[in-house]
């Protein structure tokens, strides 16, 4: 694949990070979702072979496939981040509800 | 319930019947009673069985006792991590198979007892549990052929003691400090052990015990003296002796079966045990028998004085366990092993006597309500059987002929005859154990009767137990030539000549002299016990150790503010700096090419994908920026699809889409005060905090934007695995989707992990919002108890089909079923109803006939989740839980991760590898369908899947009042 993509990847980290450390706990759920997408990026961007056809057996003699390998690996890390993005929102509403605040800066018991 | 119908009821937008209602309720009420006390007549049977079952073990044990006096040792070796010269080694000689049969043994009787002593069925589960743990963690440990995973066995007894100490922590202080304190000494004796068995199989060359104890002497290794000091801490801190036997008085909070079991017949006996087992590569120089007889001599004379200063009668047996240990670490210390037959009987005699003394002290706390002596007295009439067992246990520990006791103690005096000094520490502290034995039998049940309290009988099946335990002492002594010696001999590696009467020889004299002295000293009791012995403790050093620790940590506390947010820049800023100190530039061969070429579309996407996430930074309202990303994970998917990776792109676009209305439902669950609250302040932090963030964005970027480009320039692609993948799929699995191919079968091991990941946390979202009670059972609760003029109370008794206001419920912040109100139309409700069976429908095509085309269980469960979705999002929670109620997510869960390993464990049975693929051409299906395991599989990811988007589903849309603060 390109260096396109592997900037793309990088910025997205970026964003994702920035989005990270911000008060709001819900827009730092939306930068780890955004590291999750960054992150299946750049294991599509690693794929060995400049694809034109798709991984199938079919399909081989009509041109160069698309890597197999980082596609199950994707497809399985889809299914899983949306579970870890559940219960990072499952957290989120709770510790609200608890607290009854949604501002991470408002919230400092984590303290010995 | 099984209702077939259901999914045409479900079509046909049929209301439930009225029996459906009634049961219905029946759930909703049985909820709200905890079945807390369970009875004896339920578990009675199964203690029986748990316990014949072990005792089964204790037979089959005992019928390899003839092969093993035979050959030696057994031994079997698995390699299991051979890199680091770990194996999964058994080592069974004479003395790991004597100290198997004690565990099993006393197991046996313990397990029983148990079943009677636990008034709760929850709590005996619980310590069954632990129990059976301990015991196999304690066989590990005795019949370990390999220094490692002896110390793995070792540290796992140390923690399952741990866990039945503080049995009932949850309400005991003192529970929780033994236990902590049991904790800390043994397995910080362990880490001691670790170093020393890891130096000594470096001296030894080899890490098997077997090989260990064949080898060339130890004992004049350079490190001889190192690894010796080192495994004896090991040994003391576990086998309680002086200055580390305080942990074991402590110990008494657990519930006493486990303190006859743990703390008198087995785990203390480890350190005795690995002693033993060591002693022919160790033993023989200066160090091991000074160091062995003075430490042993010590503990044994504290233990005895400590013991007879108790009131309480647990914590006496306990010192007088302490005591016993001594003898047992000093007779090992005996030069040219002149103290092993004396210490295999002691432990033998000791294991018996001292877990009957238990359990007894157990009934008697059960009988009367307390252990304290001095409450305690004149209970022979009223518990008749225990005084007999308790006198039978107590003459053997008193060493009366002809128990078992008495052939310990003489074979003990006997052994000592030529160090005068041990003999006279021994023969004191022998008569200090006479008067302890009198203290228990004669204060306890004979004595002047105490009126103060009531006798409640214990159940008789708690007095089985500890009679085999108190006959087998006398048995044993009986029968020393046919039960004894030859259990004896093995582990001795000579013939033993145990008998109970040598004549009147001068062991014979000075166990006179013993009793006589402790009938004496018990007969004073009342005068001796008033005096304060300045007798030294460790506690004190302990204690200043830990309460030393708990000042750093304050110190190290003082540096944390509580503000979330800092900690991770912290923690990122850290993981950048070291990325940075790092550097690229030592790693050599690493070409960075910045030439590449993009077409329009895939260009379009990925400025639509960036600007849409940069846009969720400054959106004002979380909705916007929650929509805003899902176009972002569409433009993903459609990149997907150009590669052209048609399986990604199409869980990308089913998962993008649950993601959205996960976070959408989410934000209702959040009030909106809060988040708008939360919104405002967004930006109001201080500029240096802000560039601060920004310049770490941007150098976590940089970093991450290098590594891929150096990731994607220097693939070896030469050799990627992919061409393997793609040449293999169809000669290998008939599958010419190979992507499909790799998550089910290549890598399928891989994907038996990540759908058990994704189950627990599907049951973990539903743990936090649905807020199961501790037995399991979710509460259906759905009424806000609180009285509100606005809103309508649901409650228990009232139909299940009565309106919920829900347009008011909004504004409640516990009710948060908003979303209901807006998309609850008959448009949406009749798509939702249409939607589903089709997704089924889908989901069916797929795992048919997903090795030829797109799709697999992960898209299939995917597709029917969301058909699932779409129910809760447009009937919400009530309606969906009850017209759904065929579809039982925590079932779907179970079945299709039994059906996964069961599937993949079933080819093993015929010899092949786990998860190995097996075709059924034989099998003949129409249209162009193949059954393999392969499909199976695919049903199991399927089922899985399909029940952990539910019960997320099912999690977040449930309702709740907010929790008092």
């Amino acid at each position: 694949m390109n260096v396109f993509f592997a900037l793309a990847t990088g910025l997205m980290f970026a964003i994702g990070v920035f989005q990270l450390l911000r008060r709001d706990m819900i827009k730092a759920a939306m930068g780890f979702y955004i590291l999750f997408t960054a992150i299946n990026l750049f294991f599509f961007a690693v794929g060995a072979f400049n694809g034109q056809v798709s991984a199938y057996a079919g399909n081989l003699s009509e041109g160069t496939p698309s890597d197999p390998v980082v596609q199950a690996l994707i497809l399985t890390a889809i299914v899983i981040s949306f579970g870890s993005y559940a219960i990072l929102l499952g957290l989120i509403a709770t510790s609200a509800r608890r607290y009854k605040t949604a501002d991470l800066d408002t919230l400092d018991q984590l303290k010995g | 319930m099984v209702r077939p119908f259901a999914f045409w009821q479900l079509l046909l937008h049929a209301a439930p019947t009225d029996k459906q209602r009634v049961m219905h309720l029946k759930l909703v009420s049985s909820t709200t009673t905890t079945p807390e006390t369970g009875t004896h007549v339920a578990k009675l049977p199964f203690a029986w069985i748990v316990s014949l079952l072990t005792a089964l073990v204790f037979i089959y044990l005992l019928s390899s006792l003839p092969t093993v006096t035979e050959v030696g040792a057994l031994q079997v070796s698995l390699p299991w991590v051979p890199a680091l010269g770990l194996s999964l080694s058994l080592y069974v000689d004479g003395l790991a198979l004597m100290f198997a049969l004690i565990v099993v043994g006393v197991g046996a009787v313990v397990a029983l007892y148990a079943g009677y002593y636990f008034d709760n069925s929850r709590e005996l589960n619980c310590f069954y549990g632990q129990l059976f743990a301990f015991m196999a963690s304690m066989l590990a440990l005795v019949v370990a052929g390999n220094v490692f995973t002896l110390f793995i066995a070792w540290e796992l007894t140390s923690v399952i003691s741990f866990l039945l100490i503080s049995f009932h922590g949850d309400h005991s202080e003192a529970a929780r400090t033994g236990a902590l304190r049991a904790l800390i000494i043994t397995a910080g004796g362990g880490l001691a052990l670790l170093v020393g068995l890891s130096l000594m199989s470096a001296a030894a060359g080899t890490t098997e015990i077997s090989q260990i104890l064949s080898g060339a002497a130890l004992q004049d290794h350079p490190w001889y003296t190192a690894f010796t000091v080192l495994v004896f801490v090991g040994c003391f801190s576990k086998s309680a002796q002086f200055p580390l036997h305080f942990w074991l008085p402590g110990a008494m909070s657990a519930p006493t079966p486990a303190s006859a079991y743990l703390h008198s017949a087995t785990m203390v006996k480890a350190g005795i045990y690995l002693l033993l087992r060591l002693s022919p590569a160790l033993s023989g120089t200066p160090l091991w028998e000074n160091g062995l007889m003075l430490v042993g001599l010590a503990t044994l004379l504290i233990g005895a004085a400590l013991a007879l200063r108790q009131y309480d009668l647990k914590g006496a047996l306990a010192y007088s366990t302490v005591s016993q240990l001594g003898v047992l670490v000093a007779l090992i210390g005996l030069p040219h092993g002149e103290g092993l037959e004396a210490a295999l009987i002691g432990i033998l005699a000791h294991s018996l006597y001292k877990a009957t003394l238990f359990l007894t002290a157990g009934a008697v706390d059960h009988a009367v309500g307390t252990r304290d002596l001095r409450k305690l007295g004149g209970l022979a009439l009223a518990l008749p059987g225990w005084a007999v067992i308790a006198a039978l246990a107590g003459l053997s520990m008193a060493g009366i002929p002809p128990l078992l006791g008495f052939v310990a103690k003489e074979v003990l005096l006997e052994s000592l005859l030529e160090t005068p000094l041990a003999l006279i520490v021994v023969v004191a502290s022998a008569a200090l154990t006479v008067t302890m034995a009198l203290i228990f039998v004669w204060d306890v049940f004979l004595g002047p009767p105490r009126a103060e309290h009531h006798v409640h009988e214990p159940a008789w099946g708690l007095l089985v137990g500890p009679s085999v335990l108190a006959g087998g002492a006398l048995i044993a002594g009986l029968g020393l030539d046919w039960l004894i010696n030859p259990l004896i001999s093995p582990a001795l590696e000579h013939e033993a000549h145990l008998a109970l009467w040598h004549g009147l020889n001068p062991p014979f004299l000075l166990s006179l002299t013993a009793i006589a002295i402790g009938v004496g000293v018990f007969a004073l009791r009342h005068r001796w016990r008033a005096w304060s012995l300045p007798l030294p403790n460790a506690v004190s050093a302990y204690n200043a150790v830990v309460g030393s620790v708990e000042k750093v940590g304050d110190l190290v506390l003082r540096t944390q503010h509580g503000k979330l947010r800092h900690y991770l820049f912290v923690i990122l800023a850290a993981v950048t700096l070291l990325q940075l100190s790092a550097g690229f530039s030592h790693v050599t061969g690493i070409e960075f090419q910045w030439d590449g070429e993009l077409d329009l579309l895939r260009g379009l996407l990925l400025i639509l994908a960036l600007g849409t996430m940069i846009g969720s930074i400054f959106l004002k309202r979380h909705m916007m920026a929650a929509l805003v990303l899902g176009v972002a994970g569409y433009s993903v998917g459609g990149l997907f699809l150009l590669e052209p990776a048609p399986d990604v792109a199409l869980v990308q676009f089913m998962v993008e889409t649950l993601g959205t209305v996960l976070i959408i439902i989410m934000l209702s669950k959040i009030s909106a005060p809060q988040r708008e609250a939360a919104m405002n302040d967004l930006w109001k932090q201080s500029r240096f905090t802000l560039y601060r963030d920004i310049a770490l964005s941007a150098m976590v970027g940089v970093g991450v934007a290098l590594f891929a480009v150096a990731a994607i320039n220097n693939r070896a692609i030469a050799h990627t695995i992919a061409t393997w993948h793609l040449e293999n799929a169809v000669p290998l699995l008939g599958f010419s989707d190979v992507v499909g191919a790799i998550v089910t079968d290549f890598r399928g091991m891989d994907t038996i992990i990540e759908i058990t990941v994704f189950s627990v946390a599907a049951l973990g979202v539903l743990t936090l919002l649905a807020k199961p009670s501790p037995g399991g059972v979710i509460p259906k609760r759905i009424s806000i108890p609180r009285p509100s003029p606005r809103l309508k109370v649901f409650q228990l008794g009232a139909a299940p089909d009565e309106p919920v206001d829900v347009q008011h419920a909004q504004e409640t912040e516990g009710e948060e079923l908003s979303f209901e109100s807006h998309f609850s139309t008959p448009l949406t409700r009749t798509i939702a109803q249409l939607v589903l069976p089709f997704a089924l429908i889908v989901a069916l095509s797929q795992l048919f006939y997903g090795g030829e085309a797109p799709g697999d269980g992960f898209t299939a469960g995917v597709i029917s989740g969301l058909g699932v979705t779409l129910w809760y999002v447009v009937f919400g929670y009530r309606e969906s839980q009850r017209r759904l109620g065929w579809l039982k997510p925590r079932y779907l869960i179970g079945a299709g991760l039994i059906l996964v390993i069961v599937n993949a464990a079933s080819p093993m049975l015929s010899g092949l590898a786990f998860a190995a693929h097996v075709n059924f051409d034989q099998i003949h299906l129409p249209a162009d369908l193949h059954l393999s395991t392969t499909f199976l599989y695919e049903t199991g990811i399927f089922l899985t899947v399909l029940g952990c988007t539910s019960t997320v589903m099912e999690a977040i849309t449930y309702p709740k009042e907010i929790e008092p603060l």
